[in-house]
């Protein structure tokens, strides 16, 4: 991998600091320095130090503390399977991966929401771009990038550099495409180079969500000249190439990527992205693959990782309890869990039949006992003066009455009930299978016979697609999480991520306006009926957002939570 | 001479004939893959707005839009070729990610059958030496209790005892300290690389890693090996040239470990032959509990994700390992025993 | 582990009771074990008069608490009695792995046995089959069956019985084969015994003692399988109660401290697979005295 850029910005050190020159090497070569960094000979230096490395212990102890202090460790579950973002079945570890590695346009900044740091949709600023500007009929936004950004191998970031990488998001078949076309951006021939660092988007409509998109993890600029050397007239965007080489002007460069195992960044010291004139916190990242989630809650409490963020309820919630560590718990704004109903296949095509189930669910229980209290309750609302809000999701006034839920099956014409089966992935077994047992006892009392079916994410995913699943648990997430982009995305047309399978006219027709709604009142408005529609049609109940359980050493600082749900690291720094 | 060529010429029909076995087995994989209900190009068409277009394009990309048995001979054309295809779920060919787990699950496999004939010779002969005792018995219940604590439970609780409880064992995430650094690809096995370089820290490093999932998997599969020890040793303890040995007066140590350990050990080498593959295929669990990045946990993966060309390769690469570890026994055996040559 | 020790047993005897009753009081371990198994079926078979709680009935008011005089074993995450759910288990456990080694044991005999009789073709074809089935890694064979036919009891079953099949296929084969010309099949052949009837009538009753005793190694394997299988998610469905499944469910609260909800079911899977290993080893003992001499 390409070392740091020499001297760029005219302020960073030409070469790395001695210090991390010597780890680097070290991680190269097999000396007896090398051998003093190792964590096991730490631990055991009463033994086997003391002949081996009398003189130097202080200063190797020391540097081997210090380049531990300097270094993230972060533990997850899934694996990185590549490094570039656009590539399908990317994983949301490789997301964040690419958001530390790449720079994009824009970025997204951050509020506070609670106690806790969330990223910010309506605040867009400069990443690569040193401003932009709107055209006064939101048709058209210009860039101009910093003077001084620089890609990993030392070039200077052009304008021409962000036109191939726009290119190859809308035209290489990936899955930033569908992601742009969220925002208008759909064609080449809407980015122009005005000059070198000068560069222009033009939108056929004046799409709110243009200018989020370019801040998305799909919206990576990559360094062209470095790219198009491996492209083929096979391949023209170089995706075979991009998967293993990560060629951005990001944060962080990558030093070691196994697939499956583990990801080793190192900090780029001419980066300064994000905090005025300052690098990235930590020197060296290690993003590592641990499948039980038991080890990662072990490993994170005995201080050998650093943060984790995909930890069962129960373990969040004793590690909170002992106090030790920091545990920042944000409710996934932007994520929601659904229970959903095939409003195609009887017997729930029938609307009585939906709102009965929603009138029978345990919905207290599942909150506390599957999911141990750990997010924000979507159930349970009154709707009083004001409600429902204009944002997506709002809590519903759902509520367990089984008398309401029998009431409402005769009316169905269903008085002794259906039999049915109740899906969920295996991946969310942790707090699916408990939720799943209290539904079907549940509804056993208003004569709903319910099979429990665990599928591997593959069969439910198909199934999903295929509409073949009656009634299933599922969670949703947006990226960019407006109203309009939910019911978009989530309830219009004939696609997996239409649960329901909803085909409704006021949906589709509010959604579509309010996306191109200029007006703030106006969009609430639609925002309003959209939500009112929602309750009406009964197409699947949201019942809760998850929180993102962030559990870090106390030393971790800088935290926030953002949109692919995962840790940018850029954020973090040791205190 | 010519007992060599025997054993050679052996080996190579053995080779042979195992190889109508391999194709079954390649065959009835990919069929039982196309039978899985997941569809894998919806599974990774996974983006927020990937619609039937990517869906389309993933299909195609994977040749999954022809007819079945076009995709089986196209298939079985490219793994004569050495093309195990690309895995989904890594983005890399299937090949190079087993090339590169290979080492690690067989490193893992390997220790565990060592630890495991290193505690099971002992007590088999122990237990043989004196049939019906208390020493039998408990060397009885023993192995009995190993094998009947499924894997990821025992795994599962040696890491709560040994590294959350007592903090004896290194953090339990893989090959390595991820704070060392790997030894260089010589041969893939961390033991051996760490000793051609004379990196013995890291080669400290490296079998501490070792140490818990090795035992796990020891003590699951102590029971076969030390029941067949002792069943061997009772055999031979009985043959007339131990009788031999002992009515001549020599020393007692001088009989178990020179004439009959000696005799004792070809149906011990056979077991651990079969113990060895079972094994390999056996320890997805612990590879999964010990976060292992050996092949087993890979297939786990690929298969729970319908990403075919991973589980394939997995299950020939095992069928092969199968076939070369009896091949392997096989010629130990005709090596020892020259009379099982003549057929 | 489906690993078999040595070439079998002869056919039994007429002194085998007597001998059996003597390897019992000699060998306490095998008596302990076998007394442990006919606990366990007993256990299965009373399960639904022995729990004292319904078993899936939830109550969320008390989940997750220790060991106490109500609730001996505890509570799981939705207040189910863990004791009640770990007897209701034992019924299904003993279910899947009786049928599932039973299934491999008939289909085994049968093709084996004729396979051993007939030789010829059909011997080389079920030959081939058979090689395939054990180059296979079996767990990972189980896995695929599951997840391709659904994860139902009745596929667990299957699964379990098809990487079972190919031991109980080759031992009756070569039993079978061994004995085709001995003096009392060529006897009954000679009386007018049909084919069918020569296999059936002399030459399985004089292989199935030997196969029965792999039946009991078998059977704790095979709940080890499912365990296995619930561990990766391809067990019964929820909410029925299965070891495995508590024990995979329990293992998630080890680092929490809820120590229980590993624990006894832990120890009920243990104990089943100990006593019915012990209890094949002993069996073998019973019907093979050569090998303890």
């Amino acid at each position: 991998m390409a070392r740091a850029p020499a001297g760029g910005r005219g302020r960073g050190p030409p070469s790395p600091s001695p210090l991390e020159c010597d780890l680097l090497d070290l991680r190269r070569d097999h000396t007896q320095e090398g051998i003093g960094v190792t964590k096991t000979s730490i631990q055991a230096r009463g033994l086997a130090a003391a002949a081996l490395l009398a003189a130097s212990l202080g200063t190797v102890g020391a540097a081997r503390a210090q380049s531990r202090a300097e270094t993230l460790r972060y533990v997850t579950g899934a694996a990185v399977n590549t490094l570039d973002p656009t590539m399908p079945g990317t994983t949301r570890e490789a997301f964040a991966i690419s958001l530390s590695t790449y720079d994009r346009l824009v970025t997204f900044g951050r509020k506070k929401l609670g106690d806790s740091f969330v990223f910010d949709l309506d605040s867009v600023r400069g990443e690569l771009a040193e401003r932009y500007e709107v055209s006064p009929d939101g048709l058209t936004l210009t860039f101009v990038l910093r003077p001084d950004a620089k890609f990993q191998d030392g070039t200077p970031v052009t304008a021409e550099d962000v036109k191939w990488s726009l290119d190859r998001a809308v035209s290489a078949k990936s899955l930033a495409a569908p992601q742009l076309l969220t925002g208008s951006l759909t064609s080449p021939d809407q980015f122009k180079v005005v000059d070198p660092r000068t560069f222009q988007v033009t939108l056929p409509k004046p799409d709110r969500l243009a200018l989020p998109n370019l801040a998305t993890v799909y919206a990576i600029i990559i360094n062209a000249r470095a790219a198009k050397a491996h492209a083929t007239p096979e391949d023209p965007w170089a995706q075979g190439w991009l998967k293993d080489h990560a060629v951005g002007s990001g944060a962080y460069s990558v030093d070691v990527f196994k697939p499956g195992e583990q990801v080793v960044l190192r900090r780029s010291e001419a980066w300064t992205g994000a905090a005025p004139d300052k690098p990235a916190g930590f020197k060296r990242i290690i993003a590592q693959t641990i499948p039980d989630p038991a080890t990662r809650a072990n490993l994170v409490e005995k201080g050998d990782a650093d943060i984790v963020i995909d930890l069962q309820a129960n373990d969040a919630q004793a590690l909170k309890e002992r106090g030790k560590l920091k545990v920042i718990a944000t409710p996934q704004f932007n994520a929601l869990t659904l229970i959903s109903f095939n409003t195609r296949l009887p017997p729930f095509d029938k609307l009585e039949v939906r709102q009965a189930v929603a009138s029978a669910l345990p919905y207290d229980a599942m909150f506390k006992a599957a999911l141990f209290g750990r997010g924000k309750p979507l159930f349970g609302a009154t709707w009083g003066e004001g409600d429902p809000k204009p944002v997506f999701p709002v809590p519903q006034p759902v509520t367990l009455d089984l008398d309401k839920a029998r009431t409402l099956l005769a009316a169905a014409g269903l008085p002794d009930g259906f039999s049915t089966t109740f899906s969920f992935n295996l991946g969310q077994a942790a707090t699916a299978e408990p939720m799943a047992a209290l539904i079907r006892e549940s509804l056993e009392k208003i004569g709903v016979k319910v099979e429990i079916q665990k599928l591997p994410d593959a069969q439910m995913s198909t199934q999903i697609s295929e509409k073949k699943l009656p009634f299933f648990t599922e969670g949703i997430v947006a990226w960019l999480p407006s109203p309009d982009y939910f019911y978009r995305n989530f309830y219009t047309g004939n696609q997996r991520w239409n649960y329901s399978s909803v085909d409704d006219p006021v949906i589709n027709e509010l959604a579509n306006k309010a996306r191109f709604e200029r007006d703030a009142a106006k969009y609430d408005e639609d925002a309003r009926a959209l939500n009112l529609r929602h309750l009406a049609l009964m197409p699947q109940i949201p019942i809760w957002q998850p929180n993102q359980d962030a559990v870090m050493a106390p030393s971790v600082e800088g935290y926030t939570y953002q949109f692919h749900r995962q840790v940018d690291y850029r954020d973090l720094s040791r205190k | 001479m010519s007992a060599v060529s025997g054993i050679a010429r052996r080996a190579g029909r053995r080779l042979l004939s195992s190889l109508p076995a391999l194709l079954g087995v390649l065959v009835l994989t990919f069929l039982l893959m196309r039978v899985l209900p997941g569809d894998p190009a919806v599974f990774f068409a996974s983006g927020p707005n990937a619609g039937q277009a990517e869906i389309e394009a993933i299909r195609h990309q994977m040749g999954l839009d022809r007819p079945v048995p076009e995709q089986l001979v196209r298939y079985l054309g490219d793994v004569a070729t050495g093309n195990l295809g690309r895995s989904m779920t890594t983005g890399q060919p299937v090949l190079a990610d087993l090339r590169q787990r290979l080492p690690a699950s067989l490193e893992l496999t390997v220790t565990a059958l060592v630890l495991a004939l290193a505690l099971a010779l002992p007590l088999g002969i122990a237990a043989a030496l004196r049939p019906g005792s208390a020493v039998d018995h408990a060397v009885r219940f023993l192995c009995a209790l190993g094998v009947c604590v499924p894997t990821f439970v025992s795994g599962l609780l040696l890491i709560y005892v040994f590294y959350y409880l007592l903090g004896l064992a290194p953090d339990p995430t893989g090959r390595i300290d991820v704070f060392a650094s790997s030894p260089p690809d010589i041969t893939g096995f961390y033991l051996v690389d760490f000793l051609l370089v004379g990196d013995l820290e890291g080669w400290r490093t490296a079998a501490g890693q070792l140490v818990l999932p090795a035992l796990t998997m020891a003590l699951f599969v102590l029971a076969p090996l030390a029941r067949i020890t002792r069943a061997s040793m009772l055999a031979v303890l009985g043959a007339d040239f131990v009788r031999t040995a002992r009515s001549l007066g020599l020393p007692r140590r001088r009989i178990v470990v020179t004439y009959a350990l000696r005799n004792a050990i070809l149906p011990v080498l056979t077991i651990a032959g079969i113990v060895f593959s079972t094994m390999l295929g056996a320890n997805v669990l612990v590879e999964k509990v010990f976060s292992w990045p050996g092949v087993a946990s890979y297939a786990l993966d690929a298969l729970l994700s319908s990403d075919y060309a991973p589980v394939q390769g997995f299950v020939l690469l095992m069928a092969s390992l199968f076939v070369l570890v009896n091949l392997t026994v096989d010629v130990l055996y005709g090596l020892a025993d020259p009379r099982i040559s003549v057929e | 582990m489906n690993v078999l020790s040595q070439p079998l047993a002869r056919p039994a005897r007429p002194s085998t009771l007597r001998h059996a009753a003597f390897v019992l009081r000699h060998n306490p371990v095998t008596a302990l074990a076998a007394a442990g198994a006919a606990g366990l079926c007993l256990v299965a078979l009373l399960s639904p008069w022995l729990v004292p709680y319904d078993p899936v009935a939830s109550d969320v008011s008390v989940a997750l608490q220790a060991p106490s005089a109500a609730h001996w074993a505890g509570t799981d995450q939705l207040g189910r009695d863990v004791l009640s759910r770990i007897i209701a288990a034992t019924r299904l456990d003993l279910a899947i792995a009786l049928s599932a080694v039973g299934l491999s044991f008939a289909a085994g005999a049968v093709v084996g046995a004729l396979c051993g009789y007939a030789g010829g073709r059909l011997d080389r074809v079920v030959g081939r089959v058979v090689d395939v089935l054990m180059a296979f890694p079996l767990f990972v064979l189980a896995m695929a069956l599951v997840a391709a036919l659904g994860n139902r009891v009745e596929n667990i079953v299957v699964a379990t019985a098809i990487i079972n099949l190919p031991f109980y296929v080759r031992f009756a084969r070569a039993e079978v084969n061994v004995r085709r010309d001995a003096g009392y099949v060529e006897a009954a052949r000679a009386g007018g015994e049909g084919h069918v009837g020569v296999v059936l009538r002399f030459l399985l009753p004089n292989v199935l003692p030997a196969m029965a005793v792999q039946i009991s190694l078998n059977l704790g394997w095979a709940i080890l399988n499912a365990a296995g299988l619930s561990f990766i998610g391809l067990g019964v469905r929820p909410p029925t109660p299965e070891w495995g499944i508590l024990v995979a469910e329990g293992a998630r609260f080890i680092t929490t401290g809820k120590w229980w909800l590993v624990a006894f079911p832990g120890l009920a899977l243990m104990l089943a697979v100990l006593c019915f290993n012990l209890l094949g080893d002993g069996l073998r003992d019973i019907l093979d005295p050569r090998m303890r001499t």
